[in-house]
């Protein structure tokens, strides 16, 4: 055990685990991390199965890495303790037995001899050392003083709010990657959904993409309302950056699209012999729009495609979400029997068999095409976030006083020496000794001579 | 005037700040180095006023593509120069600071870098990204500062100068190591936890804003409680920046990840 509490009390381990860290963090992000396994197949080949048994390809959820980051963490809490009691001894308690020797030896002091009584030269350097915002103690006996002064002690423990901060960032990492929970729920305007992991619905009212004047989406704004046991209990517009938070689960604008399977479009269909025939019909997917013509009495929508692209083998699919290229399979029928089948595309009319110049006797237009938009809202829990906020402040809080607030400790002896009292000071500060110097300096100038 | 012509007349006085300063390393007068730092502040403030109008013109914080980026990091760079203008060792510092102020000017300036302001993509529209842009290059800008003054220690021979060198990149990296956490660290979390949902995800540059700040925490601990000073802290020092720098372009152009907008 304490062979144990030795080994964590080192800041050699401590610098070891630092830099092991480092590097395994870089390894990190010269593998691509969380891919599916065929991809590690074909770039590393024959290594692949290594990387993952050693779990390279999700390096910081492995094992080990969550390992390393524990033992930084007991190394950190041990060697916090250890120091802490010395350090809030130096800070708080009583002032040290002080030898004039080792004070004449300090870099930053000053000798002097006021022509004043010992108790009236120590209130006068009391007052001084008071104005100046230090805490005084006295020691010493008849015919000797002690003055022990000390300012900024909170100073002194800067580090250790930095890795207390530290240890509640990393407690609050675990909660979050233990008990945390994101799920996706797409709605449809008006649609509803139970919240996975929660006990409330949320409903989709409106959902608005809002544009620049040039193009280029500006905002995505979905207003979503919170239903307790069917009822409305909130309603509030979920923007990027502008989470919904409601009862430990926030919303976050995630993703859109359009609801495809679902579109509507309007076709107007032409004949190729007879240039004055047009008729436009309106009709959903899968269904069949009668045109009431001796040669054409029907068509039908078999396939729809935001942004048609021929993948492998010639199979027809849509590249994106984006209605960049769309294309219906549209299909003709005369009766029972079908007359045309074949893509038409909105944004190239003059291209298939059935635009105006192609083969068929039948002629179509896609001229419009509709499907709902629909919002994606990631559901969000995260009971860690808390103790992320609170470890942050501390770690900020803390360097500020590690590094902006330098403790400050000053020595005086007043002894008295024929008549006058010999003054002896002397100053000790960690950090910032320059300005600590001048301090100091210009302070006892005016204790010799007040102006 | 307008902002490309505050631009360019920044860029022209660092050029020439960059010049003079140059000139006294050989000439070793205080009098160069003195017009070196004159013509810096000049063109710190044309620079100022640049990034205030193009502020004002395109109604966000100038900090959305790598154009206004690395104008935004040039002139912390100049301004962490001017913070430490008042040591002794600031002549020695000054050209080789200029030099990378000017770098990155001319970067900023290729015809690489696309230079409209482009309208904010919805997740870049949040004051929390100002805040973790601004405040992670100006911690940046600091570690440049260490950087710095440790190649010079290495170079340099007079035992009295290494202390002096040694005890600024101290004191650099004790304004850049609490801006770098602040900024990158802590409003990035906060930024990523308003736009995405999650405060940390792992992703490259993340990961890479994190060894930056391990290869900081290791400067300061291998300092204070193993007393290591000088050289190796120099060695460390130099690392931090370059992984600093590492982060900033590195991970867009070689690494790819979510960050990859700026
Ligand atoms: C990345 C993680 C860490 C950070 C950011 C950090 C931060 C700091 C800071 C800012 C200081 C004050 C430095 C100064 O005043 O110049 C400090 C001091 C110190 N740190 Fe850490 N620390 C980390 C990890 C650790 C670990 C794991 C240990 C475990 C042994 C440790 C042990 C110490 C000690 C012993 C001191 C000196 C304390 C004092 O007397 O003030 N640190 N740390």
């Amino acid at each position: 055990m304490r062979s144990v509490w030795k080994f964590f009390s080192s800041v050699k381990l401590a610098i070891v685990l630092l830099i092991l860290i480092t590097l395994a963090s870089v390894l990190g992000t010269l593998v691509p991390q969380g891919r599916p396994a065929a991809d590690y197949a074909a770039r590393y080949g024959g290594w692949a199965g290594l990387f993952q048994t050693l779990q390279l390809t999700r390096l910081y959820s492995s094992g080990w890495y969550l390992a390393l980051l524990v033992l930084f963490a007991l190394n950190l809490v041990v060697c916090t303790v250890v120091r802490f009691g010395a350090k809030w001894r130096k800070a708080f308690g009583p002032a040290p037995a002080t030898d004039p020797r080792a004070l004449v030896s300090a870099k930053i002091k000053s000798q002097f001899r006021l022509s004043l009584p010992l108790a009236a030269s120590g209130d006068r350097i009391r007052a001084a050392l008071r104005a100046a915002r230090y805490r005084t103690a006295d020691s010493g006996d008849a015919n000797r003083a002690v003055l022990h002064a000390r300012k900024r002690r909170l100073g002194y423990f800067g580090s250790d709010i930095v890795h207390l901060g530290l240890l509640v960032i990393l407690a609050g990492g675990f909660t979050s990657g233990l008990g945390g929970r994101r799920a996706e729920i797409g709605l449809l305007e008006g649609e509803a959904a139970d919240v996975p992991n929660a006990s409330f619905r949320v409903r989709l009212d409106k959902f608005e993409t809002e544009y620049y004047p040039k193009g280029g989406v500006k905002d995505w704004k979905s207003t979503l309302t919170v239903l307790e046991n069917g009822a409305p209990v909130l309603t509030r517009v979920v923007e990027v950056n502008h989470p919904l938070t409601y009862r430990g689960v926030s919303f976050y604008q995630a993703s859109y699209g359009w609801d495809w399977q679902r579109s509507s479009v309007e076709l107007e269909v032409r004949k190729r012999a007879d240039a004055s025939f047009s008729k436009t019909v309106s009709l959903k997917l899968g269904e069949r729009a009668s045109v009431s013509d001796p040669d054409i009495t029907a068509v039908s929508i078999r396939q729809f495609v935001p942004d048609f692209v021929r993948g492998e083998g010639g199979k027809v699919q849509s590249r994106s979400q984006e209605p960049r290229n769309p294309a219906a399979f549209v299909e003709a029928w005369k009766g029972e029997e079908r007359v045309f089948a074949g893509w038409i595309f909105a944004k190239f009319p003059d291209f298939g068999p059935g635009h105006q110049g192609g083969t068929s006797p039948l002629a179509f237009v896609l001229k419009r095409y509709q499907a709902a938009p629909f919002s994606v809202l990631e559901a969000a829990k995260d009971p860690g976030v808390g103790l992320i906020w609170a470890g942050c402040l501390l770690v900020v809080a803390g360097l500020f006083l590690a590094f902006y607030w330098p403790p400050r400790e000053i020595t005086v002896v007043l002894e008295d020496s024929q008549g006058k009292v010999e003054v002896t000071a002397a100053g000790h500060a960690a950090k910032a000794r320059e300005t600590f110097a001048s301090e100091f300096e210009t302070m006892f100038e005016h204790v010799r001579r007040p102006s | 005037m307008t902002e490309p012509t505050l631009f360019t007349a920044a860029f022209a006085l660092y050029v020439a700040a960059l010049v003079v300063y140059s000139a006294s390393i050989f000439a070793r007068r205080d009098k160069w180095a003195k017009a070196g730092f004159v013509l810096a502040v000049a063109g710190f403030a044309g620079h100022t006023a640049a990034l205030v109008l193009r502020t004002v013109a395109s109604g966000h914080a100038p900090f959305t593509n790598m154009y206004e980026s690395l104008s935004f990091l040039s002139w912390s760079v100049v301004l962490a120069l001017i913070v430490f203008s008042r040591s002794s060792l600031a002549p020695r510092l000054a050209p080789y600071l200029m030099l990378i102020t000017v770098a990155l000017v001319a970067l900023a300036s290729s015809p690489l870098m696309p230079k409209d302001a482009t309208p904010l993509v919805p997740a870049l529209q949040s004051y929390w990204l100002w805040l973790h842009v601004s405040v992670t290059l100006l911690g940046e800008a600091f570690f440049a500062v260490a950087f710095v003054a440790s190649l010079i220690f290495l170079w340099a021979d007079s035992a009295e100068k290494k202390e002096r060198l040694d005890a600024l990149a101290y004191r650099a990296v004790a304004v850049g190591f609490p801006l770098f956490t602040l900024g990158g660290l802590v409003f990035g979390m906060v930024w990523a936890y308003r736009a995405w949902g999650r405060y940390w995800g792992w992703d490259p540059k993340e990961v890479w804003s994190l060894i930056t700040w391990f290869v900081f925490a290791l400067y300061l601990h291998t300092r204070i409680v193993m007393g290591w000073k000088g050289k190796r802290s120099a060695v460390i020092a130099i690392v931090g920046f370059l992984a600093a720098l590492f982060t900033y372009f590195g991970v867009n152009y070689i690494l790819a990840g979510l960050h990859s907008y700026a």
